[in-house]
């Protein structure tokens, strides 16, 4: 099955940059200009990643990730050109997975889209059922029960929480997260893991603001109460 | 500009000028104090001993009198007789040579009172000494009794002052002490004041200083003083200006940095493109592709460090702040240059956590093995030590090393070493340097470059950072 990419990106020149790059890949590229013309093209079911530059005439990056996720868990990589906190943060809690800042070498870009592709297939390591709390995760089926209801997690939070109930009860910290979730190596941003648990906790919480599953330990990273 | 005015006194520092001038004024005021007080108690002490003592030699003078109306007085029994007032005592004198008195004798008197006394008709008083003991003298000539040959009688007292004079010296004691003690309490001001007054200066001085180390957003506080104010105001907007000159520089850097970074986008993407596909191009394209590839990393490069470099601080940056293991952050970056370096890291160190941004430290130890590498012939020995709460990174390399004219401006924008003068392959925009500096300000940290401590050619950069929880 051929990986979809859908790039949402206004200036011409870098689309088809771009797609050069990722058809190199030997990924289906499709592009979309503006946030409106990738919403009304939309095929959940047909798009496999979604590269979302944040700054976009119109609608911008923000309000395509918070669209796209009120109907679909399609993992999202967001492009920003101004590499200021404020912008990462919003576009993590808008839904992206990941984020990239311009200039970024197309190896990285593939490199990132591997990482969200393979979190989004399949779980390595131990497959089978857990049970935590009234938590009942399935990693073979990509499912997450809550007193036998199904949640619904992006890739991301799922990997998320597989890796974190591995090892129900032990710390493990934002590196170890990001290389066993991101894929990165030495340099990930623990924002990610930050941003990730805090909609995880929104997801699986009773009351997020007093985590019952999700446990910071401060400075060193999360851990899942067995 | 500088402006200067030349005053006699200026060579005196402020609050040397402050401290005398209270000085000079309590001592003044004190003095002053001490010799009306002292003056007037005195002449009002012995005012009143004049007066009741002239009162009692009126009154004895009187009995001396009607004395001499009898035949031939015994003048001896009568002064004795006489009332005497804090030990006073009287003679008479009958005739020229013949003096009467059961306790003085004629040159104990001072010879002017019995000179005046004998010229005239009205009593007369004087102060004087006698056997070193102040004393008041009150003279009269009696009126002659009709039946009388004494025609010449001259009554005579003399009261001893020595209790008065006992007063006065405790009370010049005492005057004495208040005024030294005054003089110190003016002293004591002095240097209060002098210290309140310096104060806003002192403030206004601390801000200066803490502008100057890049903390631009530091002010004075206000004050209610209006004299003050004028300073605190003109320096608050000085202050305003240049904060708002620096962000509008910073941002003018930034919004370039990302104006350009679109475009780099799009030739980074068709490079590594063209790249990937190197095979289908002649031998002379790939050599103009490696040209155009190796400038545009120079440019983002550029690009990435203006950026860096222009963020006003750190509170910005897109990276978060963080406990960060040094010695393996370094271990990690000569691991990714690929160079051949000696290690020597003290036990010490090998656990120094330092906070702050894992990515801006990665850049400060890839630019200085970088500037190794282009101006050393690459790092030959990194160092990591942990002196008090700080941990020392030092890194040398074997090149020409770094003249100490240029010590501190090789960490300025823009500068290259005399060596790398001219641009060649390789060499870099120069920013590096300055972003190494930048980065270890915003942590708190120092960097400097001497030379090798081996003695050998060389330079030496030494970073240091402050060990978390003693920044």
């Amino acid at each position: 099955m051929t990986t979809n990419v859908l790039v949402v990106e206004d200036d011409e020149r870098i689309r088809t940059a771009l797609r050069l790059a990722l058809e190199d890949e030997g990924w289906r590229v499709s592009e979309a200009e503006s946030c409106e013309d990738a919403l009304e093209g939309f095929n959940p079911d047909n798009t496999d990643v979604v590269l979302v530059d944040i700054m976009l005439p119109g609608l911008d990056g923000f309000e395509l990730c918070r669209s796209i996720r009120r109907t679909s868990h399609v993992p999202i990589i967001m492009v920003t050109a101004r590499d200021d906190t404020h912008d990462i943060v919003a576009g993590l809690e808008a839904g992206a997975d990941d984020y990239l800042t311009k200039p970024f070498a197309p190896k990285e870009l593939s490199a990132r889209i591997r990482a969200l592709l393979r979190r989004s297939r399949t779980v390595d390591g131990n497959d089978l059922p857990r049970l935590i709390g009234d938590l009942e995760i399935n990693p073979d089926e990509g499912v997450v029960r809550k007193n036998g209801e199904e949640l619904h997690l992006t890739k991301t939070e799922f990997r998320l929480l597989c890796e974190l109930s591995d090892n129900p009860g032990k710390v493990m910290s934002r590196e170890h997260l990001l290389e066993r979730v991101w894929g990165y190596d030495y340099f990930g941003d623990g924002r990610l893991v930050d941003v990730h648990v805090r909609r995880l906790r929104l997801k699986i919480e009773d009351d997020p603001a007093r985590p019952r599953y999700v446990a910071t330990a401060r400075g060193m990273g999360y851990k899942l109460r067995a | 500009m500088a402006l200067r005015r030349p005053r006699p006194l200026r060579r005196l520092p402020l609050r040397a000028r402050v401290v005398g001038a209270f000085t000079l004024g309590a001592l003044i005021a004190a003095s002053m104090l001490v010799v009306i007080t002292y003056g007037l108690s005195r002449n009002s002490m012995l005012g009143l001993r004049q007066e009741s003592s002239e009162a009692q030699f009126f009154a004895n003078a009187k009995q001396v009198q009607g004395s001499l109306r009898a035949e031939s007085p015994d003048f001896a029994v009568l002064l004795e007789s006489l009332p005497s007032l804090s030990g006073s005592r009287s003679i008479v004198r009958t005739g020229p040579d013949t003096w009467r008195s059961p306790s003085l004798v004629p040159s104990d008197l001072p010879a002017e009172l019995v000179n005046v006394a004998e010229n005239s008709n009205r009593a007369y008083a004087m102060r004087y000494r006698l056997d070193g003991v102040p004393q008041l003298a009150l003279g009269l000539r009696l009126r002659p009794a009709a039946v009388s040959q004494l025609s010449e009688t001259l009554y005579f007292e003399v009261v001893p002052l020595s209790e008065i004079e006992a007063t006065l010296s405790s009370l010049r004691l005492i005057l004495g002490l208040g005024g030294a003690l005054t003089v110190l309490i003016g002293v004591a001001i002095g240097a209060w004041a002098g210290g309140r007054l310096l104060r806003p200066l002192a403030n206004v001085s601390d801000a200066a200083n803490s502008i100057a180390h890049g903390r631009f957003d530091t002010r004075v506080e206000h004050s209610d003083d209006p004299d003050l104010a004028v300073i605190v105001e003109s320096f608050n907007d000085m202050a305003d200006a240049m904060e708002r000159r620096i962000a509008r520089d910073a941002r003018f850097a930034s919004d370039v940095s990302h104006e350009l970074r679109s475009p780099l986008q799009t030739l980074r993407s068709s490079i590594d493109y063209l790249n990937g596909h190197r095979d289908e191009l002649s031998s002379q394209g790939a050599t103009a592709l490696d040209l155009l590839a190796s400038e545009i990393d120079r440019f983002e490069q550029l690009v990435q460090d203006l950026l860096e470099i222009s963020r006003p601080d750190a509170h910005g940056s897109v990276f978060e702040r963080g406990l960060v293991n040094v010695t393996e952050l370094v271990q990690h970056r000569v691991h990714a240059s690929d160079s051949d370096i000696t290690f020597e890291i003290s036990p010490a160190a090998a656990n120094a956590v330092v906070i702050g941004d894992k990515r801006g430290l990665a850049q400060v130890f890839d630019n200085l093995l970088r500037n190794a590498e282009k101006h050393g012939g690459g790092a030959t020995l990194v160092e990591i030590s942990r002196p008090d709460n700080s941990v020392r990174i030092a890194i040398e390399d074997s090149g020409p090393g770094v003249t100490p004219s240029e010590r501190e401006l090789v960490f300025e924008r823009f500068t290259r070493g005399a060596a790398a003068r001219k641009r060649g392959a390789g060499s870099g925009a120069g920013l590096g340097l300055a972003l190494v500096y930048e980065h270890t300000r915003r942590h708190g940290g120092s960097v400097h470059v001497e030379s090798r401590a081996d003695g050998e050619r060389g330079a030496r950069f030494v970073v240091e950072l402050p060990i978390a929880g003693h920044r």
